[in-house]
């Protein structure tokens, strides 16, 4: 076997630096959105709303219990077939589509949100009780010392996790290449098929999963330590 | 005229019965000190004056509100009302500085400045001025309660509650801690305090109360109950604290 890296990095390379700015596109969003999602999904988990609770918990049980790749799929296919079904009974031919790249960010925000909507939960519950009547005994109201109290110091304790989710990601986003989203592997798979350099195509892929994950693991380990000094 | 009034108060975890008919009434400017062993319902008693526990029955009357209807306007009475804790619980991640200005500046819209110098004479008065920029890990437990002190202070409360303020601390440290509560008490500041530091009592209290079993088994000077207390079980707990 006839291995030639220069050949296959000369043509794939620029491919997959295109390819990087879409993964990076989608994972910040996505990864932005996921934020916003877990922390409305663990105050709600939080709260003394029983129903509430009850729901929330079901539904964050079915995201986790499912695939992600499942979901991209169904969020691919299925929503916009049942969404077009239900405007067709008012008489509307809508024909609604996602692009691929925004139900890659609707379905990391969802199941990314739940993963790390447990962990803020976990880092909330974890606060000290005496802060909440430290802030109730000033005067503070419920909600005021929820946000001011309670939430600050829980996402901080969340983030080193929340490096290792972000990493996740962006790995995650090769799933995408399954519904269509021009990204790394994708790209690979397609360039493979054209000129048979197997092995050299997925060996610069990992590569450059690599040069983008190590870094970012590493980045968070600093910001982790730097949080420990202060705390 | 009482400041607080607290009547027939009673308290229930579930089925247990923490406090039972429980009378207290506070004037302005007089330092009451709550005694008694463990599981007594003293600690209890003190969150129910200013509502992290809701009484199950009775009513507390302050300057003639009765405080348990009060449902979200609570916060208005809890302004007024300081409390410091055994465990001190400041603000981790806010300096000492920050963790005296800033109930001020969020909730009495106070301006920055303002609550800085406030919070500057506080913790000259508490004696922790240098400890400013500090963060409270960095504080010992005893330095810790004084900035809490401070931090209670800064909403200048027309009465303070202290649950066991020092008895999360080494012995080394209680000293200091006391006595900044006797220069409040000296300074006119109505306090009801829940301690073990049966010195601090007989040397600052115009009350002592006693409770056991969730009731007060007997109230009187702290010259009466030290030296003749009327109570059998009064007798018993003094003598073995004493």
């Amino acid at each position: 076997m006839e291995l030639n890296f220069t050949k296959a990095f000369v043509t794939l390379g620029p491919s997959l630096w295109d390819g990087i700015g879409i993964v990076v596109y989608i994972t910040l969003i996505g990864f932005a959105l996921a934020l916003v999602v877990a922390l409305l999904l663990a105050v709600g988990r939080i709260s003394k709303n029983k129903v509430l609770n009850r729901i929330l918990s079901f539904f964050i049980e079915l995201i986790r219990g499912t695939p992600l790749l499942v979901q991209f799929f169904y969020i691919y296919y299925v929503i916009p077939m049942l969404l077009n079904s239900v405007v067709s009974l008012v008489g509307i031919d809508a024909n609604i589509q996602f692009k691929p790249a925004t139900c890659g960010i609707i379905g990391f925000a969802i199941n990314y949100g739940c993963y790390m909507s447990e962990v803020i939960r976990a880092a909330i519950m974890a606060i000290d009780h005496g802060q909440r009547e430290a802030g109730l005994a000033l005067g503070f109201s419920e909600r005021q010392v929820l946000l001011r109290f309670i939430i600050p110091p829980a996402i901080r304790n969340s983030v080193p996790v929340f490096g290792n989710y972000l990493v996740m990601m962006i790995k995650d986003t090769s799933l995408l290449s399954m519904i269509s989203v021009q990204e790394l592997l994708l790209r690979t798979k397609t360039f493979a098929s054209q000129t048979f350099m197997t092995v050299e195509a997925y060996t610069i892929l990992a590569l450059f999963y690599l040069v983008i994950s190590i870094p970012l693991s590493q980045l968070s380990k600093i910001v982790e330590r730097k949080l420990k000094q202060v705390g | 005229m009482a400041m607080l009034e607290i009547e027939n108060l009673s308290k229930f975890f579930g089925d247990l019965e923490v406090l039972r008919d429980v009378n207290i009434s506070v004037s302005k400017g007089e330092v009451v000190v709550i005694i008694g062993p463990s599981g007594s319902g003293k600690s209890t008693l003190l969150r129910c004056i200013n509502l992290l526990e809701h009484p199950t029955g009775g009513e507390i009357l302050y300057q003639d509100e009765n405080i348990t209807k009060l449902g979200k306007k609570v916060t208005n009475y809890r302004k007024r009302v300081g409390m410091v804790f055994q465990r001190f619980n400041l603000f981790p991640l806010k300096t000492v500085l920050e963790n005296v200005m800033y109930a001020p500046m969020k909730l009495n819209k106070l301006p920055k400045k303002e609550a800085k110098d406030q919070a500057m004479q506080l913790l000259h008065k508490v004696g922790l001025e240098n400890k400013a920029e500090a963060y409270p890990a960095a504080l010992s437990g005893g330095q810790q309660q004084r900035v809490a002190i401070a931090r209670a202070l800064a909403m200048q409360p027309e009465m303070l509650l202290f649950d066991e303020p020092t008895s999360a601390l080494d012995p080394e440290l209680v000293g200091d801690v006391l006595e900044v509560m006797k220069q409040l008490a000296s300074e006119g500041m109505t306090m009801v305090v829940v301690t073990h530091e049966m010195g601090f009592a007989k040397e600052v209290a115009d009350r002592v109360i006693f409770m056991d079993g969730g009731y007060i088994v007997e109230a009187d000077t702290p010259a009466t109950i030290f030296t003749t207390p009327k109570n059998e079980r009064t007798r018993a707990f003094l003598a073995r604290v004493l």
